[in-house]
């Protein structure tokens, strides 16, 4: 009976599911429509109101294939949606609020606008006097709707609330939906100005930390602000995310505000803001010196609430699946420590502490250094290199087998994935320590994400007191436990149920494994990961026969030869560069050596004394910008035909290793970073003056460059 | 996934700057381009020769709602008339319609459109090639350039301050154009001289 029961209640719940998507489907058809091609229907939040309620309305178009529709702002051509209402007396309505758009091109034009299904909202404040009986509202709707050709679609369509006996109607659940495509309104400083003919906008980092750069998109509100169908750029520039998209016909002057929508990707989901940007105080001649500065950085968040955020967020990482086995089982072996010896319990925490916190301390250092010099990296920038993520995913890979079960290391520090078990001494817990932070590295956990954007932008001391807090966070589980032998005692006691325990947080391990090799497969292709996955059974293998030596004898040796040699072989199958596949040009750019010559102090000095004016360009290997900036904008015909043609000499230097030459060079131009591009005019024929050099923006376009080397 | 993301980057900063817009944007101010060509009715028309008028340009797309819209409530041909009769003023009518496009027509279908709305403007230019559309970043029809005895650019953008294709919204618009050609009489700066210009795209 009872499962009868049971089952009648699901069937009447399926039946009620289909009914609420009639419902849906049913509500309010048009009075009179002369559309076709987008059919628009009105949705109330729900069929029933009282006085005084707020309810939304939604304006649901479906849009015929191939045709589209347009936002607030319909770009170079078009017009939005507009609606009349027509209420019941006391009601009225918001302001229509609309879904973020996608650019639609029609070359050489560009629309911001709709395909497909949208759902414009507005509220609708119901009065304090609200009238018994039915309530209708009309609207009518003017809606243009294109393919190559527009045309204007004109409709009536009415709903109406409280009709007496009506079946109830909810569309709350999907107006729900619509509301999460309406941008959501930030009250973010992001600042606005005209550079080199380019719209820039300035966003604080904040929320938007280490998003996907090529996705994001900027809607203006206003009309004019930017070259609608021109693609913009987006980049991280000492701590803010900068866009930069061809200016439009507007002049800026005077215009106090600039309302648009960002729209990016946090983990594969579409996010919208919208924004009002203020002009920058920064006048547009100078901006290019001083903005690139040491500009500071104000940010919303404090430099109390970035570290009390990094605390929490590393006191979260030890959840994350990756670090969480480490740490239970280094948990674990404490017990069995302080139940003998508490004070040694005391020592192995403060040296897991600091192996947690040094190892965050010069990860910090090392990101903060690469970002002076330009790399365009956040928190995980480890990853950039496929190497170091080979060498992690052996790492999780050994921590897994070693979980497992496969195999037991001896080594100074104890057992490698062994010190989870066991304890040979605080180096051992100071060596998980920094296994911790290895491990936790490619984590991010909330509130890491502000406290790490409020870090590098600030002065290097206060951004490594941040990371220290991070670490800290990390190790204090551990910590406490190993200064309260209270909390000792609530851990459950070590027994043979650990080694199922151990085994299980094996596959933790290899998951961490699998995504790393996923990492390096995207960044140097399938190829080079199968080579990666050759190199991990050559590491099992070496693993599985080191628990096979003999004990003695030529047969010993020839073992661990053969061991040895599958370890080096799996270190070389490694990929140790990264190989842009898709872009060779920009990456053999600096190989052929026929455009441009090698700087050297010597050689500029030697130039500087002729007439000839010279081009000074410090690079890296590892500074996207350089590399893009020299495939655009100096390695193309344009501008070899014009250095040809002003003789201008070119020199380049190669920060890609440590060089300090370059460096000193980088620091007379108030630089501690590539790129840098210094342009030495000619000698002036009459005073045999040389101009001042001029240090060119850090984004070069043909054209820039042309401004710079064509003058007279 | 940071690498990759550099590598978007590139891409993007790739297209920004190979596919730079094809439209140049015209500035207030500035001299207009120039225009050498031949008109509907064969005879040859170069801006430059009519310096000492005022010139506007219109551009149209007899096709297009919102042409439709102006020259159907008569709006556009009462525009026309009133500023040929300010004097030393001519009205130019542009086709940017690309060949098999929408609105693209024969000179003989231009004049034929032209008669039976009751236009008459100082010539009708086809530019099907949409050289002249090009170099004037003209956008939409309609879009509308006035230009100064002296062939300074002083007005580009709509021709009214609604946006709508509804033929019912003409009524109660504020003509932009009008407004150029009155404050440029006048001898004073146009107080409008740029407006978002609103309606179909350009069939390029």
């Amino acid at each position: 009976l009872c499962v009868v029961h049971h089952l009648g209640g699901l069937i009447l719940r399926f039946l009620a599911f289909f009914l609420s998507l009639f419902i849906v489907l049913g509500a309010s058809a048009p009075v009179k429509a002369e559309g076709e091609l987008v059919k628009i229907r009105l949705l109330p939040e729900r069929s029933a109101v009282v006085a005084g309620d707020e309810i939304w309305v939604g304006i649901e178009k479906s849009i015929a294939p191939h045709w589209h529709t347009y936002w607030k702002n319909a770009g170079d051509s078009g017009t939005p949606l507009r609606v009349t209402w027509d209420l019941p007396d006391g009601f009225e309505f918001g302001e229509v609020q609309w879904p973020a758009p996608k650019k639609i091109p029609y070359e050489p034009l560009l629309n911001y606008g709709y395909e497909g299904s949208v759902v414009l909202l507005q509220r609708l404040t119901v009065p304090d006097d609200l009238p018994a009986g039915a309530l209708n509202f009309t609207a009518d709707i003017e809606v243009l709707v294109c393919k190559e050709e527009c045309i204007p679609e004109y409709g009536t369509y009415e709903f109406a609330l409280n009709v007496p006996n009506a079946m109830a109607e909810d569309n709350s659940a999907y107006l729900d939906m619509a509301a999460i495509k309406v941008p959501r309104v930030v009250d973010w400083d992001v600042g606005f100005a005209q550079e080199d003919e380019q719209f820039v906008l300035r966003f604080p980092q904040g929320e938007l930390l280490d998003l996907n750069t090529n996705r994001i998109e900027f809607y203006p509100l206003d009309w004019g602000v930017v070259l609608n169908p021109a693609a913009s750029v987006s980049s991280y520039e000492d701590g803010w995310l900068v866009l930069r998209q061809p200016a439009g016909d507007l002049t800026l002057d005077g215009l106090d505000a600039v309302r648009g929508t960002l729209v990016y990707e946090i983990e594969g989901v579409r996010e919208a803001v919208s924004f009002t940007a203020a002009p920058e105080s920064v006048g547009a001649g100078e901006s290019v010196l001083e903005v690139q500065g040491d500009a500071v950085v104000p940010s919303s968040l404090g430099f109390v609430g970035a570290v009390f955020f990094a605390l929490v967020g590393g006191l979260i990482l030890n959840l994350m699946p990756c670090v969480f086995p480490v740490l239970s089982l280094k948990a674990l072996s404490l017990v069995k420590i302080s139940e003998e010896h508490p004070e040694v319990a005391r020592v192995h925490g403060i040296a897991y502490t600091l192996g947690v916190v040094l190892s965050f301390v010069a990860i910090a250092a090392a990101l903060m250094t690469l970002k002076v010099a330009g790399a365009e990296i956040g928190w995980g920038f480890q990853l950039q290199n496929p190497f170091i993520v080979g060498l992690l995913a052996y790492l999780f890979l050994i921590l897994g087998l070693n979980l497992a079960g496969v195999f037991e290391i001896r080594n100074p520090f104890g057992n490698v994935g062994g010190v989870l078990a066991r304890n040979k001494g605080p180096a051992g817990s100071f060596f998980t320590g920094i296994l911790a932070t290895l491990v936790a590295a490619p984590c991010t956990a909330p509130f890491m994400a502000g406290a790490i954007g409020f870090a590098l932008v600030q002065p290097v001391y206060v951004g490594l007191i941040v990371f220290a807090a991070l670490g800290l966070g990390l190790a204090l589980p551990y910590l406490v436990l190993s200064f309260v032998p209270a909390l000792q005692r609530v851990m459950p006691r070590p027994g043979a149920w650990m080694d199922v325990f151990k085994q299980l947080l094996a596959f933790p391990m290899f998951g961490a494994a699998v995504w790393l090799v996923w990492i390096l497969g995207v960044q140097v292709g399938a190829s080079a990961m199968g080579g990666l996955l050759v190199g991990a059974v050559l590491l099992s293998f070496a693993i599985w026969v080191l628990q096979h030596v003999p004990k003695a004898g030529v047969l010993r040796r020839l073992v661990m030869v053969l061991a040895v040699l599958s370890l080096i072989a799996a270190v070389w199958f490694i990929p140790k560069n990264v190989r842009m596949a898709d872009s060779p040009a920009l990456f053999g750019a600096y190989e052929d050596g026929k455009f441009g010559e090698v700087f050297s102090q010597e050689r500029l000095e030697d130039v500087l004394v002729g007439d000839a004016p010279v081009f000074v360009e410090m690079t890296a290997a590892w500074c996207i910008t350089c590399k893009v900036n020299h495939a655009v904008a100096i390695n193309v015909n344009s501008t070899k035909a014009l250095f040809a043609q002003r003789g201008v000499v070119y020199l380049i230097g190669d920060w890609t290793n440590e060089d300090p030459v370059i460096t000193r060079y980088l620091e007379k131009y108030g630089r501690n970073g590539v790129p840098l591009y210094v342009y030495y005019g000619d000698r002036d024929a009459q005073t045999g003056e040389r101009p001042e050099p001029i240090v060119m923006p850090q984004i070069l376009t043909p054209a820039v460059v042309r401004d710079y080397v064509d003058v007279k | 996934m940071i690498l990759k993301k550099n590598i978007m980057m590139m891409g993007a900063l790739l297209l920004a700057f190979t596919s730079a817009p094809a439209l140049a944007a015209v500035e207030i101010g500035q001299m207009a381009p120039e225009i050498e060509t031949v008109d509907v009715n064969g005879e040859a028309f170069k801006l430059s020769d009519h310096k000492g008028k005022t010139i506007v340009l219109e551009w149209t797309n007899h096709q297009c709602p919102f042409v439709v819209k102006h020259y159907g409530t008569g709006n556009m041909q009462a525009t026309q008339k009133e500023a040929l009769a300010l004097g030393d003023v001519e009205w130019i009518s542009i086709v940017s319609s690309a060949d098999g496009k929408q609105g693209n027509v024969t000179p003989e279908e231009a004049n034929a459109i032209l008669s039976e709305a009751g236009a008459a403007p100082s010539a009708k230019i086809l530019d099907a090639s949409g050289a002249i559309g090009n170099a004037y970043g003209a956008l939409t029809t309609p879009h509308m350039f006035v230009i100064n005895a002296e062939g300074t650019l002083v007005y580009a953008g709509a021709i009214d301050d609604n946006s709508s294709p509804n033929p019912k919204t003409v009524e109660g618009a504020t003509n932009y154009v009008l407004a150029a050609l009155a404050d440029v009489k006048a001898g004073n700066a146009v107080a409008i001289p740029q407006t978002q210009p609103y309606g179909c795209s350009v069939k390029y």
